[in-house]
């Protein structure tokens, strides 16, 4: 079915504020469906990212009438974001919020990688999803250990729980996270859509675990999630870079709207909930409505067409949240032992001795490691690790049990 | 509207670089690019940059025109903005016709042409991102300034055009150079002509009428000056 945006009405913007009462939703249910909660996830991510790209591009320019058409924009992007956020339950701890941050990661992440078109961007997918799905078996042992919870009740199994490539290992030097970009003339729509989407998850799970860090009481608590958030900040500096710097602001914010609509089509279109179904519908009729806005700033103040850098229709297939077992299983087998070199990446025993990356490790894991500590105390206490290993054993010999 | 901006669905091609990667099926090299090309005597992979450039630069001049006949309260200018636009349209298509002629990919954005584009974007954003501090009268100088600018380069490619043509061997290929550059040499020689003399009426109208004395005056009457302009 295709489906153009920029062929529906959407809902206009000035119509789209929402009174306190209307952005009061009751929260979900922390035992639902785990996907729905990671929907919540992602597209609070969604939203956090197009706000604070709105605020860079005000800096930017001092005309009235931009700077009041980003500030409208992002006014309704918070009430969304409440909206969005506020499903959430109170009493979904963050840790346990946490562990959806994660699911989101390895299942977002491999879904991403097992459509994405263009090789070097799958890669960096591939590259990524073992560390998140690393950080998946640390917080989970995390959980174990200090709530005496089963984290699979949390994903329901959907994910599984086993190591990745270990945290200890992932810390690298800043100037092997920079990668080369895409180009933004002869890109994949679907890529852009998929950089633009991946960036806005990592940078909210890097910023989420920082700010929640000085919460946690239990020390193991406080530092592994010190020790991961350096890796989500690898992981948006990973993916940022590989976006091409060269569209302009006019340009940025249409893609930023674009991917908005990308993905609240795609939520409605796999949602079983149906009052969420009514929130996903309700959010995509207004940002076609912020769409359009973008689409006349582009046109009057760059001569730009949106039709002239938007594809004719949205992607065929909605991103979706579905069980990626086998593929992160094949990744794991092959990827485990590859680090990132430069630009690039080379397998473990292909480093030189010398390499930054070396000298980079024994700087932050002298003292000891958190994501070891964690399953260290785990394995004193109960005599094995905390795994959710569906589909049997791990497919790397060094990492199973 | 013409779609003036490659993209994948138009067979956009680029070479890798050290920070830009390509997906292989997009990719070129300089020796591809080069066979394309007939030989002329010439580094014809350097050629194709240039070329790509040269289009680039018409193509965004095209948007640029597009935005500024919106933008402008002048009804004088508006036209011509609005005429000087279609011939940059029409220059597009000739740079466009003779790449392809050639055996070339119009839609192949080279280094060069990213360049291009990088300024371009950058010029045609000061005519907007600042408009909060300019008056109704410095905007419109900001918008023509943009012009001249983008006009003059526009002008020196064409003359560069014009000198390679003189290096190809006599022939076909010579020929519809020259063809184009007898087309469009001439149009860029008035519009860089027009741009810079226009800046200059426009700064004397301002200089003689005492706008700028009227700092305190309300928009609507600047915009009412500016509509009076050159009539
Ligand atoms: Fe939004
Ligand atoms: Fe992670
Ligand atoms: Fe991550
Ligand atoms: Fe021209
Ligand atoms: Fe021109």
């Amino acid at each position: 079915m295709a489906f153009n945006p920029l062929e529906q009405r959407g809902i206009p913007v000035e119509e789209q504020f929402r009174s306190w009462s209307e952005l009061s939703v009751e929260p979900l249910d922390k035992l639902g469906d785990p996907y729905t909660r990671c929907r919540v996830i992602l597209m609070n991510g969604i939203e956090v990212e197009s706000i604070l790209f709105a605020h860079q591009f005000a800096r930017a320019t001092d005309d009235l009438d931009i700077r009041r058409a980003l500030a409208l924009g992002r006014r309704i992007d918070q009430q969304q974001r409440a909206v969005v956020n506020n499903l959430n339950p109170g009493d979904q701890s963050p840790l346990e919020t946490t562990i959806g941050y994660e699911q989101v990661a390895v299942d977002l992440t491999a879904w991403l990688a097992r459509n994405e078109p263009d090789p070097a961007l799958k890669q960096a997918l591939d590259f990524a999803l073992l560390e998140d799905f690393d950080h998946l078996y640390r917080y989970a042992n995390l959980y174990e250990l200090i709530d005496g919870r089963d984290a699979a009740e949390l994903t329901d199994s959907l994910t599984e729980i086993m190591p990745g490539r270990p945290t200890v290992v992932e810390h690298r030097h800043p100037y092997d996270d920079v990668r080369p970009h895409y180009d933004t003339h002869t890109v994949d729509p679907l890529s852009r859509l998929h950089v633009m989407t991946i960036v806005a998850a990592e940078q909210q799970t890097m910023n989420y675990y920082l700010n929640h860090s000085a919460e946690l009481v239990e020390p193991v608590a406080r530092d592994l999630y010190v020790e991961i958030s350096h890796i989500e900040e690898q992981h948006v500096t990973h993916y940022e870079s590989l976006i091409d710097p060269l569209d302009s602001w006019f340009e940025q914010l249409v893609f930023h709207k674009y991917d908005e609509v990308y993905l609240y089509w795609s939520m409605l279109q796999q949602e079983a909930d149906p009052r969420l179904k009514r929130i996903w519908e309700l959010h995509l009729e207004m940002e076609i409505g912020q769409l359009h806005v973008a689409c006349d700033l582009l046109r009057r103040y760059q001569g730009v067409e949106p039709e002239e850098i938007l594809p004719p229709e949205l992607p065929e297939v909605p991103l979706t949240f579905e069980t990626n077992k086998e593929y992160v299983r094949s990744v794991l087998a092959e990827q485990v032992d590859l680090r990132a070199d430069g630009t690039g990446y080379r397998p473990l025993d292909e480093l030189p001795d010398d390499h930054r990356y070396f000298a980079f490790q024994g700087i932050v894991n002298e003292g000891g490691t958190p994501s070891e500590a964690v399953v260290d105390e785990i394995r004193v206490v109960d005599g094995r690790d905390f795994r959710d290993e569906v589909e049997g054993p791990h497919p790397v010999a060094g990492l199973r049990a | 509207m013409t779609i003036l901006v490659p993209t994948k669905a138009t067979g956009a091609t680029a070479k890798t670089a050290e920070m830009t990667y390509v997906e292989p099926a997009q990719q070129v090299t300089d020796d591809e690019l080069a066979a394309a090309l007939p030989d002329a005597g010439l580094d014809m992979a350097f050629v194709a940059d240039f070329l790509s450039a040269a289009l680039t630069h018409e193509r965004c001049g095209r948007h640029l025109y597009r935005s500024v006949a919106a933008r402008t309260n002048n009804p004088v200018l508006k036209r011509r903005y609005e005429e000087l636009g279609q011939e940059t349209e029409r220059h597009a298509e000739i740079l466009e016709d003779l790449i392809a002629g050639m055996g070339g990919n119009p839609s192949y954005v080279s280094p060069a042409a990213r360049g291009v584009e990088g300024a371009d974007t950058k010029l045609v954003e000061s005519t907007s991102l600042l408009g909060g501090s300019l008056d109704v009268t410095t905007r419109e100088m900001v918008m023509l300034q943009a012009v001249f600018l983008a006009e003059s380069l526009d002008h020196a490619h064409w003359q560069t055009i014009a000198e390679l043509a003189d290096h190809l061997p006599d022939g076909d290929l010579k020929d519809r150079w020259a063809r184009a550059v007898g087309e469009v040499g001439p149009e860029e020689d008035e519009h860089l002509e027009w741009a810079r003399e226009t800046m200059g009426k426009m700064v004397m109208l301002q200089a003689a009428s005492g706008t700028m004395a009227a700092v305190g005056a309300k928009a609507e009457e600047l915009v009412e000056t500016v509509r009076g302009w050159f009539s």
